[in-house]
């Protein structure tokens, strides 16, 4: 079993059911742990040498949240501003990110057709994400697989079901 | 044996000692060890009380009677209006079946209808005292049957007024006139207006209650002696019932319609508190002399007759009771439970029974016989409730799987939990209001009884209360507490009763102001985690304003003072550790210098440039072991 760090940041989670179902995955299961941004830093002021520290321990990472206005919560935008270091790429430092596996799920309300260049709002989910997607891959991670909910307002129970089958799957190797 | 009333006290109060907790060590209900005491000491076994047992057991029907005021005082006049569909749809049922079924049998085995008709009325009657007793033992007063048995007692309590009434009726006026001076009142009244007194007493209680007991209590309280309070309640009750008897009123009504009119009061807890050792006490007197006073002799005359009448009455009171819940579409454990639990005949009927025989309706033997019936039929729930909770409710509770699915575990995040907020001044009420503004609702006790008043009429649920003691937190609801706010501007007081309720109710969640530092290491050290110092978050936002003023970008400056804080509370954690070996630390003036000192040795350390722009460093790791 891979330690594996959640970490999850959604500003509404009181108004989203799909999220609450999801990551009670991750409750279930004792090689996740699941760090909930809004409820450990409700005002904002980051712990980044905490942070830092702790992602040493992990070996894979997967990061949840909502698209709020075609981008990330900001405080998720926050964390990376306040946790990521550039020192990590010098010499002779540890790099906490370098060849981890990352997974990152994203839910939204919208439609997938909405999301593509041909659609409503122009841009892809990958485009509006991809401060998180670049800082990654500048710190040389392993980016394996996103996973997007679209429609997530509407999910049933099913449905939900069927998202943890899959994520079971893709994340229990 | 020669008995005087104190060696009759004495014998009741010890024997009570003795047997309840043989009783509740057996796992039956209180009441029936109050119950076997009495039959013990009782002339068939002991034959240790005298002739003033019958006296001793008038005197303790007032603890039914102030049984009867609390139960008011747990009754708002909303919450009894919104129970009202309850109370009519339950209690009615119930007093309507089981008085026609039983006077139907009673009837067919050859009784006269009088006698058959006003003893089904007695035994319609359930135990509040048992029921009540059970309910809190058990803490089911919120379950579904829990609420239901409520309601159905209430309707009960208020059907002993017409009950009373109806009994010289049956009795085709052959009763002796001058059974007591209780009529004289109405008597002088004109006859138009007799028919109105039980209006009349009602609406005058409803005066008295608004306006005269409360400012009453309020010009007592003032006073701030507690035994001055213990007084006043006393002779609240006291004062009401004799007044109830004087218009010809059941004095447990009145008692009752007193409890419900202070219901509403800042006074409320205060009152129970006061009030409730004597209940207990008068009730357990009551229930002793209950057991003393069976005849043994009436029961092996005929023991067949008491039993197939015991019999019957369980059987009519049980059926009924059932099909009640079952037709108000409670689950199969919940009516068992109600059934079980209303089983009995209460002790009303005692009382019922004797003022028949005073009106010719009963012989003596009847009445010895019923009494007996009565008894035995109280002394079997428990036993019938122990059937049910081991026997019979297992059984349905079997088929139901315990966790349904997986999706629930964060759900439902919100729930109102119960919230005892104690001081509620400046600190206090702003954590009230902010609580109230989210309609989180919140008990709250404070002991200046002007500012009660003046929050009261601001819409705030504020009682008046010395949180100081066991008691009225008891009365304010403490053992069912989830949570307890401790918001007293006198740190004596806020450590006194975080050690109280620490060390007896220690599921209780404690938050607690703190003067300053030093009261929160005293806090620290007893293990409670959510201080708040009062002097904390306001300096540092005064500091932080300073900061910018002094050109400092207010981000940055906030940011600072967060950390501050931060690194603030982690080291108040480590400074209160080294302290923990002594026991009591009175700091000395130049020991507090020397605490001052160690802070701010500690803030340097923490706070050098290098930590707060750079790399990873010991003092991160001290952040990383306080997460607050």
């Amino acid at each position: 079993m891979k330690k594996t760090l959640v970490v999850f940041a959604h500003p509404y989670l009181e108004h989203s059911n799909s999220n609450v179902e999801l990551i009670n995955f991750y409750v279930r299961h004792q090689h996740f742990t699941l760090r909930d941004l809004y409820e450990e830093y409700p005002d904002f002021h980051i712990a980044a040498f905490r942070e830092r520290k702790r992602l040493k321990n992990y070996d894979r990472f997967i990061f949840q949240f909502p698209i709020i206005w075609f981008g990330m919560p900001p405080l998720l935008r926050l964390w990376i501003d306040e946790v990521f270091d550039r020192s990590w790429l010098e010499e002779g430092v540890e790099n906490p990110l370098e060849g981890k596996e990352i997974y990152i799920v994203v839910t939204t309300g919208g439609k997938e057709r909405s999301f593509s260049k041909e659609g409503t709002y122009q841009y892809t989910i990958d485009e509006l994400i991809s401060g998180l997607i670049v800082s990654l891959k500048v710190f040389k991670a392993n980016i394996k697989d996103m996973i997007i909910v679209y429609e997530a307002n509407k999910l049933s129970k099913k449905e939900i079901i069927l998202h943890k089958q899959k994520f079971a799957k893709l994340l229990d190797q | 044996m020669e008995s005087t009333l104190a060696m009759n006290t004495l014998l009741f109060l010890g024997v009570a000692i003795i047997m309840v907790p043989l009783a509740r060590k057996l796992g039956l209900s209180s009441v029936i060890g109050y119950i076997l005491g009495g039959i013990i000491i009782g002339p068939y076994v002991l034959k240790l009380t005298g002739k003033d047992v019958d006296d001793i057991m008038h005197a303790s029907e007032f603890g039914v009677i102030m049984l009867l005021f609390l139960v008011g005082l747990e009754l708002e006049p909303r919450k009894f209006w919104e129970m009202r569909k309850k109370i009519l749809g339950l209690g009615m049922t119930q007093m309507v079946l089981t008085i026609s079924l039983l006077f139907l049998i009673f009837i067919s085995v050859g009784w006269k209808t009088d006698k058959a008709f006003a003893i089904a009325m007695c035994f319609a009657l359930s135990s509040t005292a048992i029921v009540l007793q059970t309910l809190q033992e058990k803490n089911s007063f919120k379950t579904i049957s829990g609420e239901a048995s409520f309601s159905t007692l209430l309707f009960q309590d208020i059907a002993v007024i017409p009950i009373l009434a109806v009994l010289p009726l049956l009795a085709h006026s052959k009763a002796k006139h001058n059974e007591n001076e209780v009529q004289v009142l109405i008597q002088k009244l004109p006859e138009w207006l007799q028919a109105g007194t039980v209006i009349m007493g009602v609406v005058i209680l409803i005066l008295l209650g608004r306006y005269v007991f409360v400012p009453f209590l309020r010009y007592v309280s003032k006073a701030g002696m507690t035994e001055l309070l213990t007084a006043s309640s006393l002779f609240l009750v006291i004062g009401v019932s004799e007044l109830m008897v004087s218009i010809g009123l059941s004095p447990a009504l009145g008692a009752f319609l007193a409890g419900v009119m202070l219901a509403n009061s800042e006074f409320r807890h205060e009152l129970e508190a006061q009030i409730d050792p004597f209940k207990g006490l008068l009730l357990a007197v009551f229930f002793v002399s209950v057991g003393s006073t069976m005849n043994f002799n009436v029961i092996a005359e005929d023991p067949l007759f008491i039993f197939s009448t015991v019999f019957a009455v369980l059987i009519v009171k049980f059926t009924v009771l059932f099909a009640i819940g079952k037709f108000f579409k409670m689950d199969n454990p919940q009516s068992l439970f109600y059934a079980f639990a209303l089983s009995q005949v209460g002790e009303f009927a005692f009382v019922l029974i004797n003022y028949g025989s005073d009106l010719y309706l009963f012989g003596e033997e009847l009445n010895a016989q019923m009494m007996a019936v009565t008894a035995i039929t109280m002394c079997i729930t428990p036993f019938l409730l122990i059937i049910n909770d081991k026997l019979i409710t297992p059984k349905f509770l079997r088929g139901i799987p315990e966790e349904q699915s997986d999706f629930n575990i964060l759900e439902n995040n919100i729930t109102q939990k119960k919230i005892i907020i104690v001081g509620f001044g400046h600190f206090g009420s702003t954590v009230g209001r902010l609580l109230k503004a989210n309609k989180i609702k919140a008990t709250v006790l404070d002991r200046d009884s002007d500012r009660v008043k003046l929050l009261r009429g601001y819409g705030f649920k504020v009682y008046y209360g010395d949180a100081t003691r066991l008691p009225v937190l008891r009365a304010a609801g403490i053992e069912d507490a989830e949570i307890l706010i401790l918001c007293l501007d006198n740190s004596g007081d806020n450590k006194f009763i975080a050690e109280l309720v620490s060390e007896h109710y220690p599921d209780v969640k404690i938050f607690v102001r703190a003067k300053n530092r030093i009261d929160a290491y005293s806090y620290l050290n007893n293990g409670i985690d959510n201080i708040y110092r009062e002097t904390l978050g306001t300096a540092v936002d005064m500091a932080v304003d300073v900061l910018h003023e002094t050109g400092m970008r207010k981000y940055a400056a906030r940011r600072l003072g967060q950390r501050f804080m931060a690194i603030d509370k982690a080291s108040i954690r480590k400074l209160a550790k080294a302290d923990n070996d002594d026991e009591i630390r009175l700091f000395t003036t130049k020991e507090l210098l020397q605490r001052e000192e160690e802070l701010l040795a500690y803030d340097n350390l923490n706070f050098d440039g290098k930590n707060w722009e750079g790399s990873s460093s010991s003092a991160e790791e001290d952040d990383d072991e306080n997460k607050d």
